[in-house]
């Protein structure tokens, strides 16, 4: 049969040009993208890497409500330019607990994945309510209402770290009885700090590229 | 008086779907316009949380994608697959009900995204109860469409059925594989992918979103109106065929060129990376069959704003499935990655490809379908000048901007010092968003002169009532 | 064949290019000459103007200080500038004139030569913004001077080639889709030119 006469088959059969489609589409994801789905090696976390607590996944959370990542990416590339600006570049182990992924795709604002520590909590604090006080160019926009919303409001911590020990993060019938009250007199802002605190610890602390 | 009724096209869930599609148009490109000009004037968000960037810019995309954009796939794909297949609407209050619901859904995934509900996965940002309902409308969807395509009174299932059908298909698939998470509360969950595999997944999706829906489905509405408008078949049948197999099975690859220098494994990218510039034959052989359509049968031609738009659309779609290829190259993804000059890309599409075909379509579509002449031909070609004015100055501010952006970032000096801070090279950005700024008020200029322009057409008026035409034994389904 | 239609072209076809194209319609120019008696007039400008400002006050990219270059290195700038003109020109009069069959259109390439020049005619004044070789300034230029050439490329195509005006709409948008494509090769060209190493250093 050539291969017309076969086309002509499936193009006057509605299920047959459906089933091709399917077909069609899938084998690109099966090769391509299931591999990656079961590559061990991307989900091997790197020494220092952990699971975040009950206030930094709130902090995530709220990075995340936000549309930070719309903005910064969290994601220093092996290059020259980028090491020296941000620090060493980013290492599949490090994203192991990230659900979702925050990489982002622009870059309004610098990367985000090494600043942890960069920066004293006071310095974030006032920056996050206003920008323009610390970087009188900057165009980020202010979060006011930070300061003045609960963290314990956010969401349903031990539900969501629950749902986390379903998908196998590490946490501990002790960890998740005492998250109410670790986010306890936290504002969202503590939370968004200590976030920011933690990110790109990952990693053991004599690498340097 | 039975049998005639059995046969009439269901038109009037077109008309309004186009009508929704105009209005979501509008919508989403104010806050397309009003966030570019928060680039400028950070202010402007008046310590609004709902006002706030990261709020307003998937607003942004998802009104564009799935109010604008699927509203007018809708819309075109019911018109062309009664007409292409001789039967009306399978299950038209099905048909109905995907309208509504769709509306409702975008309206409401709309104001959940103010409320900062949002998974952050581009394009998929909607919460778990949305991602439900949509697959739920979209199935629904595939049913009238598949439906009517099975009851066909025309033997071969026409070519731009074809690029509909994948439409609905693939993105199915992506949808669900793409949104599978644990939900937590109703406006959060967690993805069941974590980091760079969330990460590969996401962009298996991204990317084909864009492929299936932004480019395939687009291609479908090119396929049926620009020969239907050139009253002539389409130039060449079997690349069609070819053209249309190689898209859909080499699309699906492309993806994680989304992901260069990142910790993704490197064959991956490899794979990625050379299966987007493959991509550029198929993409590029739908849009040669489309010109050499209308080319061959010029004589016959009427130029209305309708063929202008579509044929110029042809010219843009041409310039952004090559420039994508070219941005998979690593020695160009390196400069432009993270940058405006993605932006800038996105917007040769969505602007140049996807508006002006679709803003073709409608100008077509809208008179026939309730049969008198358009209201203001002079308005609608305004509109055209207007539409390419704005998409060229926001193409070339974006490239501009990008490639300050990606060349200064990466600038060291003699002894490997970085040249530049960040913060100069952001604030040097300012004139740039400017002038994306004035382009954008153009382009949403001209799309409200077409939305006043079409509903003063509609206004008052019926659909006209057609009919399946007769089969010639030839091609009917017993032949 | 009068030589007139030369001085007309070069003098007159800036502000009159509706005139211009009426009289390019009735002849049958020889494209040596249209290229050295009219188009490269006006392709040297933009090169030379680029060397006078880059020479002067350096080029200006966004935050950078300006990028003073040693005048040999301007030089060789300005002519590889001045080439891809010349190149640019040369491969659109071709296409157009390969179009024209297509479209059932003249085709002279004398007239396929002169036509894309007049189209890029303001272009080449307005490159006079490349004195003061700041990109903003340029893009703020050069833009609006496109679509002005974009809009005359709609106009002339029927009347210089004599074909209707659907047939012009066509092959005109079947143009602007091969300048896109060509602008964006140069740009991703010159992108990966330079992250290879040569121009001013990166760090990659």
């Amino acid at each position: 049969m050539s291969a017309l006469s076969l086309h002509k088959k499936i193009e006057e059969n509605t299920g047959l040009l459906i089933f091709g489609i399917l077909l069609v589409s899938s084998i690109g994801g099966l090769v391509q993208i299931l591999p990656v789905l079961n590559q061990q090696s991307l989900q091997i976390a790197t020494e220092n890497t952990r699971v975040y607590s009950a206030v930094e996944l709130t902090g995530r959370d709220i990075y995340i409500r936000e549309g930070c990542s719309v903005c910064h990416s969290q994601q220093v590339r092996p290059l020259i330019a980028e090491v020296e600006r941000y620090g060493p570049y980013s290492r599949a182990g490090e994203f192991v607990y990230d659900r979702p992924f925050l990489w982002g795709s622009k870059r309004t604002g610098p990367d985000l994945h090494r600043v942890g520590g960069k920066f004293s909590n006071d310095w974030h604090r006032v920056h996050l309510i206003d920008p323009r006080s610390v970087i009188a160019a900057s165009i980020m926009p202010a979060y006011p209402w930070l300061a003045k919303r609960e963290a314990s409001q956010v969401g349903n911590i031990t539900a969501k770290l629950s749902a986390l020990r379903i998908l196998g993060h590490p946490y501990s019938d002790e960890d998740i009885a005492a998250a109410d009250s670790e986010l306890e007199g936290l504002k969202e802002i503590d939370a968004l700090i200590a976030y920011l605190q933690m990110l790109g610890t990952g990693l053991s602390e004599d690498i340097s590229i | 008086m039975d049998e005639e009724d059995n046969n009439l096209y269901h038109d009037k869930v077109v008309i309004r779907l186009i009508q929704f599609s105009i209005i979501w148009a509008v919508l989403a490109m104010t806050v397309g316009v009003y966030i570019s000009a928060e680039l400028i004037w950070p202010s402007i968000d008046f310590g609004q949380f709902w006002l706030s960037f990261g709020r307003l810019r998937p607003l942004h995309t998802n009104g564009i994608i799935f109010g604008f954009a699927v509203s007018a796939l809708m819309a075109t794909g019911f018109y062309s697959v009664q007409r292409t297949s001789h039967a009306p609407l399978y299950a038209p209050r099905l048909a109905w009900f995907c309208c509504y619901a769709w509306q409702l859904t975008v309206l409401l995934g709309g104001l959940s995204l103010l409320a900062g509900w949002t998974t952050s996965k581009e394009y998929a940002e909607l919460e778990w109860p949305f991602d439900i309902v949509i697959a739920v409308v979209w199935v629904c969807f595939g049913i009238v469409f598949f439906g009517t395509i099975a009851n066909r009174k025309i033997k071969p299932i026409y070519i731009s059925n074809w690029f509909y059908g994948a439409l609905i298909i693939v993105i199915a698939m992506l949808h669900i594989v793409n949104s599978l998470a644990i939900p937590v509360t109703i406006g959060k969950s967690y993805s069941v992918y974590a980091g760079a595999q969330d990460a590969v997944v996401q962009w298996w999706y991204g990317h084909n979103a864009v492929g299936f829906l932004l480019t395939g489905g687009f291609l479908g509405m090119m396929y049926y109106f620009l020969p239907k408008h050139a009253g002539r078949p389409i130039w060449s049948y079997r690349l069609s065929v070819v053209a249309f197999w190689a898209f859909t099975y080499s699309y699906i690859w492309a993806g994680p060129h989304h992901l260069h220098y990142s910790a993704v494994p490197e064959w991956v990218l490899s794979l990625a990376m050379i299966m987007s510039v493959i991509l550029l034959a198929p993409s590029w052989a739908s849009m040669i069959n489309g010109i050499m359509t209308v080319s061959s049968a010029s004589e016959k031609l009427k130029t209305d704003p309708a063929l202008k738009f579509i044929v110029l659309s042809l010219a843009f779609y041409g310039l952004a499935t090559f420039e994508g290829p070219m941005m998979s190259f690593p020695s160009v993804n390196v400069v432009s990655h993270f940058t405006d000059w993605t932006i800038g890309h996105v917007h040769s599409g969505a602007l140049g490809w996807n508006a002006m075909i679709t803003y073709g379509t409608f100008y077509f579509m809208v008179p026939r379908l309730v049969g008198v002449e358009l209201y203001s031909l002079r308005l609608a070609n305004i509109h055209f000048w207007m539409a390419l004015a704005g998409t060229m100055l926001y193409i070339i501010a974006m490239w501009g901007a990008g490639v300050s952006q990606g060349l200064l970032w990466l600038s060291v000096d003699e002894i490997g010092e970085l040249s530049f801070s960040f913060k100069d090279i952001m604030s040097s950005m300012t004139p740039y968003y400017a002038l994306r700024l004035i382009a954008g008020i153009i382009f949403l200029g001209g799309t409200l002169l077409m939305g006043y322009n079409l509903f003063m057409t509609l206004a008052g008026k019926h659909a006209l009532k057609v009919y399946a035409p007769a089969v010639s034994p030839a091609f009917g389904v017993s032949s | 064949m009068s030589s007139e239609i030369y001085s007309f072209l070069l003098f007159k076809s800036l502000y009159q290019p509706t005139e211009a194209f009426k009289q390019l319609a009735q002849v049958d120019p020889s494209p040596v000459g249209i290229m050295l008696r009219y188009s490269l007039w006006l392709l040297i400008l933009p090169p030379a103007f680029s060397l006078i400002g880059a020479a002067n006050f350096g080029w200006r990219l966004g935050a950078a200080e300006p990028l003073m270059l040693p005048t040999q290195a301007l030089l060789l700038v300005s002519c590889a500038y001045f080439l891809i003109l010349i190149i640019g020109l040369l491969s659109t009069s071709i296409i157009s004139r390969w179009m024209a069959s297509t479209y059932a259109a003249s085709t002279s390439l004398g007239r396929h030569v002169a036509l894309i020049t007049i189209v890029g005619e303001p272009l080449a004044v307005a490159s006079l913004a490349h004195l003061f070789p700041d990109v903003l300034l340029n893009i703020i230029v050069l833009i609006p001077t496109m679509i002005w050439s974009m809009f005359l490329l709609y106009k002339g195509i029927p009347i210089v080639l004599e074909t209707t005006s659907e047939r012009g709409m066509l092959m005109a948008s079947s143009l602007v889709g091969w300048l896109l494509v060509a602008a964006v090769s140069l740009l991703g060209m010159s992108m990966m030119f330079w992250t290879l190493g040569v121009g001013p250093l990166l760090g990659v």
